[in-house]
């Protein structure tokens, strides 16, 4: 506008006629700039999220430092070639041998051993304070993969384990463990490795109510077998709210007027089944006081 | 608890893996120090590897520290911990003591506690260790030995006075205004 007012201007000034000048439009707002960041956008929504990376992958990572860390983190002494056996599996030693031609020790042997004294260890320590049943109950679920993993990645295994695949599986975190404790073993005696395991697995069982590991779906049959010489005699001590939603009854159970143990529950026969937890759980207590 | 924490995440605090019933493990796995080496905004940083961080690193054998210098890029702290939780700290123009601070909270935490409000100071898995409270909990002793069915407590407990009582009490009031009335006339 501004340009053609100057140039008629200009022409009726000087009396002459200028060809139209042709202009260039100069735009500050880059155009581009969104739909670009908008394909970008797009495409990168396409592909989704990306892959995670092993930490051994980044710049900033030193084997050696992370191994030693790891004892030190424990306050564990290992041997260092123990310990480097232990961590490599033998899915990564065979991918080595296939790439490089170098073999390496892999901890198949070490692992079974691992297995061996924990299985050994768990055992023997509860058998000392514990009956029978409840011994299996705590150990089997002690020795889940789960909770093998889950410990193992809380003292820092998951990224300085060699292994072929990656995330690392939960069976690989838990046969780690197990090699683990068979190298704290090599290295500084079964002691050790005992107190290790005691200081890492055993100590998972803190807080857990035995019931919720133990399921006894007949309580009241399992006591009377428990006390097979004994009468036992469900009470019933208190009720209230019959027939409404609330309702809630006191089962005790006695044998020769002497309490054994008391349960609620919505109904008289939960009251009886809860009340036949608490007598079990009073006599193993008196038997073995829980340490 | 100001006004912008209300959509934070809330949560409780907590210790991954029964950490320190059997024995204590330190949580920070690795911590990664970036900074530029002349950059200004580095210099405390910087200041803090000349002189502190080799101490840092033998009294916490169990955590492993890189450092990254990279070119006129911000000074940066990055924590790893054991339960796979980062956390990045920038440390633009900190002195060296700020980040000696710095570390030594990353050092002490369990996971990343930024953006968490916390609910509590404290957290109990057992709230009560008397149980949950029963009809039966505080019940008055006496009722144990009383033989039912009991007329004493058989009894309603309030009963609303019939119209006849409450006609009679009102002659009863008004009786007794008259024979205060006749002994004020009299006096």
């Amino acid at each position: 506008m501004y340009r053609q007012g100057f140039s008629t201007l200009i022409t009726q000034c000087l009396k002459i006629s200028i060809p139209a000048i042709q202009q260039t439009e100069r735009r500050y707002i880059k155009r581009w700039v969104a739909p670009t960041l908008r394909e970008l956008q797009r495409r990168r929504d396409k592909i989704g999220p990306p892959k995670p990376e092993p930490r051994s992958s980044y710049l900033e990572w030193n084997y050696d430092a992370e191994i030693f860390a790891f004892s030190k983190r424990l306050g564990e002494v290992f041997k260092e070639d123990v310990l480097r056996q232990a961590l490599t599996h033998r899915s990564y030693s065979l991918k080595q041998e296939e790439q490089d031609g170098i073999q390496t020790d892999d901890n198949s042997a070490l692992i079974e051993k691992g297995y061996n004294l924990i299985t050994s260890y768990l055992k023997e320590e509860f058998a000392k304070k514990y009956p029978d049943v409840l011994v299996g109950v705590l150990y089997d679920h002690l020795i889940t993969t789960e909770m093998l993993a889950h410990v193992a990645t809380h003292i820092g295994l998951k990224d300085i384990i060699l292994c072929a695949d990656f995330p690392v599986e939960a069976t690989t975190l838990a046969n780690t463990f197990a090699s683990i404790v068979a190298a704290l073993e090599i290295s500084s005696g079964k002691e050790r490795a005992e107190k290790f395991i005691n200081d890492i697995l055993v100590v998972q069982l803190n807080g857990k109510d035995v019931y919720d590991l133990w399921k006894l779906n007949d309580a009241f049959g399992y006591l009377k077998t428990m006390l097979k010489d004994k009468d036992i005699e469900p009470r019933l001590c208190n009720q209230s709210g019959a027939s409404t939603i609330l309702a809630n009854y006191q089962v005790g159970l006695y044998s020769n007027k002497q309490l054994l143990g008391i349960g609620f529950g919505e109904t008289i026969n939960i009251a009886k089944h809860t009340a036949a937890l608490d007598a079990i759980q009073r006599i193993y207590n008196k038997r073995s006081p829980l340490s | 608890m100001s006004n912008s924490h209300l959509f934070m995440k809330s949560g409780f605090i907590k210790t991954p893996g029964q950490n320190g019933v059997g024995r204590y493990i330190c949580q920070l796995q690795r911590v990664v120090l970036k900074f530029c080496k002349n950059n200004g905004s580095s210099r405390g940083l910087r200041d803090f590897i000349e002189k502190e961080l080799v101490d840092f690193a033998k009294d916490n054998p169990g955590t492993v520290v890189y450092l990254k210098p990279r070119r006129h890029r911000a000074p940066v702290i990055i924590a790893e911990y054991l339960n796979g939780e980062r956390q990045y700290v920038n440390c633009h123009n900190y002195t060296s003591e700020e980040v000696s601070k710095w570390l030594n909270l990353l050092r002490t935490q369990a996971g990343n506690n930024d953006n968490i409000r916390l609910r509590k100071l404290w957290h109990t898995d057992h709230p009560s260790i008397q149980g949950p409270w029963t009809p039966y909990t505080f019940r008055e002793p006496a009722l144990n030995l009383v033989d039912f069915p009991n007329e004493e407590l058989s009894k309603p407990l309030y009963v609303e006075p019939s119209a006849t009582e409450k006609l009679l009490e009102i002659f009863k009031e008004q009786q007794r205004n008259l024979n205060i009335l006749e002994k004020n006339q009299r006096e």
